[in-house]
């Protein structure tokens, strides 16, 4: 088997590369615990590990690779660790800054609530799928779980969505001709 | 369907952390502690190192244990020599008195 050669650590500008994914990293601990500050600190670790193995980075996909796999590890672990004792409301979770939206902004928060509300690791999967745009074979490889698991979490995962989510609306739709 | 997607994508998409998220990043990594870069055979050669120490030990606790052995054996051939002496010599005296 060909051995492909360890970059130096200095191919890498460790700057950059913070630069360059910080919003990714952020962005899943973020969509994962819904915690701006831990979200935060979470990022930061990452990083931090990231300086500590940037001998061992073979190319710009394995950072990518590596940083989407030690990230949804580590949120999945702290949220677990929530869930064993829970800290905030979601109600009261301020949204970070975003890039524009294409989409409708209720619906969007209302989506983002229910996200947060499923399982972790079915959470996780989501969360790559959209937010990264992976695909179920990338985001088995991500998350070290089989293929089919993922396929059967993702499609259970959005049909709890979609189910949840018109039950939302519905229940907003039917609330505001009373409002008037 | 799509639309749902679409609305999900969204919904999920990167969102950018502090403006100082960097700095405080390289501040944190200026701040930690330089670890060397440990090679991958690193753990390798430890882990063969002390399954040497560990063979070698065993080997000279073997031999100690070996020469302790042989020297006790030694120690009771001497005490059973003196014993046999002073027997034996005892056993002259009383031939010679009967003979006298």
């Amino acid at each position: 088997m060909p051995r492909r050669a360890p970059a130096a650590a200095s191919v890498f500008d460790f700057a950059s590369l913070v630069r360059q994914h910080q919003a990714m990293v952020f962005s899943i601990a973020w969509h994962l615990l819904r915690d701006r500050a831990v979200a935060e600190e979470l990022a930061q670790d990452v990083f931090l590990s990231l300086h500590q193995h940037l001998a061992q980075m073979e190319s710009p996909e394995h950072v990518l690779f590596w940083l989407r796999r030690v990230t949804s590890n580590r949120a999945l672990d702290e949220a677990r660790r929530r869930q064993r004792r829970p800290m905030v409301s979601l109600e009261n979770a301020p949204e970070p800054v975003a890039a524009t939206s294409t989409g409708d902004p209720l619906l969007g928060t209302a989506l983002k609530k229910l996200v947060a509300a499923l399982p972790e690791k079915a959470r996780a999967i989501v969360v790559l799928r959209y937010q990264e745009d992976l695909d179920p074979a990338e985001i088995a490889r991500v998350l070290g779980i089989p293929v089919g698991t993922v396929k059967s979490q993702l499609q259970r995962a959005l049909a709890l969505l979609r189910e949840k989510l018109s039950r939302v609306v519905g229940q907003a739709s039917g609330l505001s001709p009373r409002e008037e | 369907m799509e639309s749902f997607e679409e609305e999900l994508r969204s919904a999920l998409r990167r969102c950018e952390p502090s403006p100082d998220f960097a700095e405080r990043v390289l501040a944190r990594v200026s701040a930690a502690p330089v670890r060397r870069a440990q090679h991958p055979w690193v753990p390798w050669l430890a882990a063969i190192a002390a399954a040497l120490l560990l063979t070698v030990g065993s080997l000279e606790y073997r031999h100690y244990r070996g020469e302790r052995a042989k020297d006790q054996v030694l120690l009771a051939m001497r005490i059973a020599g003196s014993k046999l002496n002073k027997a034996q010599k005892k056993v002259q005296m009383v031939a010679h008195r009967s003979n006298s």
